[in-house]
């Protein structure tokens, strides 16, 4: 190699060198000097949010007596990298705050992972503990103030609903109302109303210095915001009705609805089984949740507007409804009835009554040969083309009493039911059917399926000859002239007000006569009940037990239906429970102890798969 | 015997600029290195040992014992000892890879590190030196020379074997610092057709994650044609021929898109431009006896052949981490929280620097924020408290300290000194490079240490030993006939 080449490279190297670290200069000056942006996101990591939960809006009944409360509860907070290591006492910490030692010392080696940003040691920490706490010094621990949900009447758990806490999904569509720790309404009421009741968290910016410790107030608390508490709701419920409902239906499996039929607004929703509300809350509701969720009953199912039930004989009504309506029956026309109808070689049987019988006393005796006769007539009216086209018009009339399709209740959960139709017979009979195949149907038996709350609904839409509102169960929200319009407006059904007469008259006789119907337990003096028993056959075991009532037969002030499965004959099971809560909706007392002490110990035999529910 | 014996003062011939600057770049990386330490304001015993910058000082000392006995050996033994060295540095970073668990524990994923109870050894930063002397040894050798083929596969050998054990331990970042020997290889007369291929290959990769096929052969093109140009002249020539590719692909792709049922890509019709323009030119260079051409052609050829291959080595041959934070350092995987979360805290830390810092202890996002802080990412704290001030402080010492240690070779007649301190300044480069590189978002992510400010023992001890070898070498009487007398 020549000096003069050696000499080249030299400088080249020379120059390579002093290049590099003048590019990486001009970055590093670029970084410092030019660009703002690093700046500004250098202020947002030195700055602490601290979170001001807001407390969740309470809930009262129609009568202002709190059904849900919020208690102030704590969260317990530790920053690991402001803990005193050494002076720390694991196991007098776990005294005040009531932690295991072994949850502590797990916490606290998690806590590790992320020395600077709070961590959560414990949730639900009560206010008496946390006042404890105070008490002692524990450097790098602190409290949140939350609020949790609290039930001073431990009713409605299905109703009412419970809370949980956010996951990816809910921050994700929440558009950035949510972040991690927040709680959400899941089911029920809380669901529901979840705008209104959940308000808006504040926030507090706290600036560090650059030894980590909080210096101040950001910019003097000027960009804080206060939290907003969440609305308190009016609820629609009467809680001395839902509570005595809840106790009637203990032990036994099914739903009560009871409506006010002037305004839709939900009266009583009992669903049974039930669950405590409280379980749903605190450091236990994983327990609670799972044990629940394993339960063969399904306590968490909310049958008053999810379980689909067989109508039975209270959807006769319907069926003359229809009848009337389409001009194919008269009130005064009489079916005969000998123990049943007979088709074929098949026969619909019936229970003993007199016979022949016209439209009203067909209603009171629930005669299902009267029905079938009515039914019939409806799909093979000589109007329609063949009786397929005659379902399908079934169809609608029966969808326009809210069967078979959601109510548009402030349910979120709410099932539509099921109404089978022309293309379901096609499907399931290869399209060879006739009114035989679906005589079932007439009286509310076969595919039909319906929820407790369109039941109730039906009672409402008799008790107001047409027409309905939506089901609710949210009467006013604080600070709100008033709720969703959709609940002002009336609902009709396909059926005219003047058509309802014989009807509603079936049924106050079958209530008010004795003898003359299967309703006269539900007899209560000077209130004119009107009402209709249903005995549904199940493939599961006994009867479903069911009754539709509505009283009084002018200006109605309660519609209703009350399902009890496996309960045998209407009257026996659902009429007493549907009586008794009219009884003391209308008059305020109770003067038939023997009924309740009756409805208590009713003989109840649970088909198999709701029995083992003890199984550990 | 040597002239140490006979009385000389130690000092004697030590060159005082290197010295000073290397005091300096220590006591930077102190403060910093304390700053860092006192992210907790409740901590009050400034003097505990489990503090960063206590146990730094203590190996600052540690490195200046072994600086001192540096300069007291005789400077022969360096060459007498380097295959030796060699070996031993060899050795030291095998035994991590086949030692069980117990005396050479994993690191972040990496089996580089001996364990004595809590005290850990790097041996990488030891076998630099070992390498860096061998290097030196071998090139100086009176008959050897670069050029001749056998002789350039023994140096090879001696930098690659170290290099395939580093890779062993899965420390790669640490193995690719040996790569810098190249400034080496190059300084000493290695071809440079041979050292420019090398370099594209480097930078090609890294590129070719960065742009589509199509944009990368663009580019290619222009700047092939233009480097031609430069060389041989006839610009007008030049301009027509890129034209004449331009328009003939645009050509074959609108004719593929009239005649065939589906077009052809627009990377391919270039590809097929190319090759034919590759042909014509070599046919027209052959005519007119014009060489420089079939170099550019050929390098060009090499590098369109570069660009798939480095998709397959990267798929097959580098570990998810490393694929991770070289993808993030071209910014193709933007995750805040992910890989991207370090280099883009060190970003934020040196931004809010500003010109002249925060003030010592001051910074809150070094402290906080960026992982890795007072090792790998110490320039943040540099960045972030002292400002563009102390950034260009830093950068020109360690600037003017490589150009010390390559002026300190040039200055030696003995090739042994010369080559090791061009050994010294280009591993220094390298560290440089890719630390800062990383730190200001230039380099991907690798863990390397930035010389003489990282936190660290054996890092600090060997680079200590690494550059004061170089001063001791250069301290040797310069006439080399009395050295070998």
């Amino acid at each position: 190699m020549s000096n003069n080449d050696s000499y080249v490279r030299q400088s080249i190297l020379r120059w390579i060198v002093i290049s590099i670290f003048v590019i990486i200069a001009c970055r590093t000056g670029y970084l410092q000097l030019i660009d703002t942006q690093y700046k500004r996101m250098a202020a947002n990591n030195v700055l602490r949010y601290e979170v001001q939960y807001a407390p969740r809006g309470e809930v009262v009944d129609r009568n202002g007596e709190f059904i849900v409360q919020s208690k102030e509860c704590y969260d317990l907070m530790v920053v690991w990298r402001d803990m005193d290591k050494q002076g720390f006492d694991t196991m007098r910490l776990c005294n005040v705050v009531d932690i295991s030692k072994e949850k502590m010392v797990r916490e606290l080696k998690n806590a590790r992972m992320t020395p600077r940003a709070p961590y959560l040691i414990k949730n639900y920490v009560s206010q008496e503990a946390k006042l404890r706490f105070e008490e002692h010094n524990y450097p790098g621990f602190y409290t949140i103030k939350r609020t949790v949900r609290q039930y001073p009447r431990k009713i409605g758990g299905n109703l009412l609903g419970s809370l949980g806490e956010v996951n990816d999904k809910d921050i994700k569509n929440g558009g950035g109302e949510y972040k991690m720790g927040d709680y959400i309404g899941r089911s029920g009421l809380e669901r529901a109303y979840e705008k209104y009741l959940r308000g808006k968290d504040g926030v507090k910016i706290l600036e560090r210095d650059a030894h980590g410790a909080i210096k101040a107030s950001y910019m003097d608390g000027m960009y804080d915001t206060l939290p907003i508490p969440g609305k308190r709701i009016t609820s629609t419920i009467d809680v001395r009705l839902q509570a005595f409902a809840e106790e009637l239906m203990r032990g036994k499996i099914g739903a009560v609805v009871a409506i006010e039929p002037s305004s839709g607004e939900i009266l009583v929703m009992a669903s049974s089984p039930t669950f405590d509300p409280d379980d749903m809350v605190g450091s236990d509701r994983g327990n609670n949740y799972m044990r629940m969720l394993n339960d063969v009953q399904k306590p968490m199912f909310n049958r008053a507007v999810q379980a689909k039930y067989p109508p039975g004989s209270t959807f006769k009504l319907v069926q003359g409804l229809i009848g009337l309506q389409e001009g194919v029956l008269t009130p005064a026309h009489a079916y005969p009835c000998h123990g049943g109808y007979s088709y074929g070689k098949k026969k619909m049987g019936c229970h003993p009554h007199a016979s022949p019988l016209d439209l009203r006393n067909a209603v009171a005796q629930s005669c299902n040969a009267y029905f079938c006769y009515v039914f019939r007539d409806i799909i093979e009216n000589r109007k329609y083309k063949d009786v397929k086209e005659g379902l399908d018009k079934w169809v609608e009339y029966v969808n326009s009493f809210g069967y078979g399709r959601k109510l548009d209740s402030d349910f979120l959960d709410e099932q539509r039911g099921y109404v089978p139709d022309t293309e379901f017979y096609n499907r399931i009979y290869r399209g060879s059917w006739n009114s035989y195949t679906v005589l079932s149907l007439s009286i509310g038996q076969g595919e039909l399926g319906c929820t407790p709350l369109q039941m109730a609904n039906l009672a409402a839409i008799v008790a107001n000859r047409g027409y309905y509102y939506i089901p609710h169960i949210v009467k006013a929200i604080e600070g709100q002239d008033s709720i969703d319009r959709r609940f002002y407006e009336k609902q009709y059904s396909g059926v005219d007000a003047k058509y309802f007469e014989p009807i509603v008259e079936g049924m106050w006789k079958g209530a008010n006569v004795a003898g003359a119907g299967t309703s006269y337990r539900a007899y209560l003096p000077g209130w004119d009940v009107c009402g209709k028993t249903g005995t549904a056959q199940n493939p599961n075991g006994r009867d479903h037990s069911t009754f539709l009532s509505f009283a009084p037969k002018d200006n109605p002030k309660i519609a209703i239906s009350v399902y009890v499965e496996h309960g045998g004959f209407g009257a026996s099971a659902a009429l007493p429970i549907a009586s008794l809560l009219e009884e003391l909706y209308l008059t305020d007392t109770i003067t038939r102890p023997q009924m309740v002490e009756q409805v208590k110990n009713l003989p109840y035999y649970l088909p198999r798969r709701y029995q083992n529910v003890t199984k550990k | 015997m040597s002239r140490r014996s006979n009385n000389i003062p130690l000092f004697e011939g030590v060159d005082r600029v290197a010295v000073i600057l290397y005091l300096l770049l220590v006591l930077s990386g102190l403060t910093c290195i304390t700053s860092v330490s006192f992210e907790d304001a409740t901590i009050t015993d400034f003097f505990s040992f489990s503090h960063f910058h206590i146990k730094q000082a203590a190996w600052a000392c540690v490195a200046l014992v072994g600086a001192l006995t540096i300069l007291l050996l005789d400077s022969r033994y360096y060459h007498m000892y380097a295959y030796y060295a060699y070996a031993i540095g060899v050795i030291l970073i095998f035994g991590t890879v086949v030692l069980p668990d117990s005396l050479a524990r994993p690191l972040n994923g990496a089996k580089a590190w001996y364990t004595f109870g809590s005290f850990v050894i790097q041996p990488v930063e030891f076998t630099k030196i070992t390498v860096a002397l061998a290097v030196a040894r071998l090139m100086s050798n009176y008959n050897y020379s670069i050029s001749k083929l056998g002789d350039m596969i023994h140096v090879g050998f001696i930098i690659l074997l170290p290099l395939a054990i580093i890779i062993m331990q899965n420390d790669t970042g640490s193995g690719v610092v040996l790569c810098s020997f190249i400034i080496v290889l190059y300084r000493e007369g290695l071809n440079k057709w041979i050292c420019i291929p090398l370099i594209m290959m480097a930078v090609l990769f890294i590129f070719s994650f960065l742009f589509t096929p199509l944009f990368l052969l663009m580019l290619l093109v222009l700047i092939f044609t233009f480097c031609n140009a430069m060389m041989i002249g006839h610009w007008r020539e030049h301009t027509i021929f890129i034209a004449a590719i331009a328009a003939s692909s645009f050509l074959l792709y609108g004719a593929s898109a009239l005649m065939l049922e589906e077009a052809l890509s627009g990377y391919t019709c270039l590809v097929i431009t190319v090759i034919v323009a590759i042909i014509v030119a070599a046919i027209y260079a052959f005519r007119k006896n014009i060489s420089a051409i079939f170099l550019s052609a050929g390098l060009f050829i090499g590098s369109m052949i570069i660009v798939p291959t480095a998709d397959k080595i990267f798929e097959s041959v580098l570990q998810p981490h490393q694929k991770l934070r070289i993808l993030s350092f071209l910014g193709i995987m933007s995750d805040p929280k992910g890989a991207d979360y370090n280099v883009n805290q060190a970003k934020i830390a040196i931004g809010s620097g500003g010109l002249f810092g925060k003030g010592f202890m001051e910074g809150t996002q070094n402290k906080y924020f960026v992982p890795e802080k007072e090792t790998d990412f110490i320039f943040c704290t540099v960045g972030e408290e002292w400002g563009f001030v102390g950034v260009a402080f830093v950068l020109t010492l360690l600037c003017l300290l490589i150009l010390r240690l390559m002026k300190m070779g040039e200055r030696q007649e003995e090739p042994f000194g010369r080559i090791y301190s061009y050994c010294v300044a280009s591993i220094l480069l390298f560290h440089v490079l890719v630390n800062i590189g990383m730190n200001v978002g230039l380099m991907p992510v690798m863990g390397i240490p930035l010389p003489f400010l990282s936190y660290g023992g054996s890092s600090l001890v060997a680079f200590t030993i690494l550059v004061f070898i170089a001063i001791r070498l250069d301290a040797s009487p310069r006439n080399g006939l009395m050295r070998m007398g």
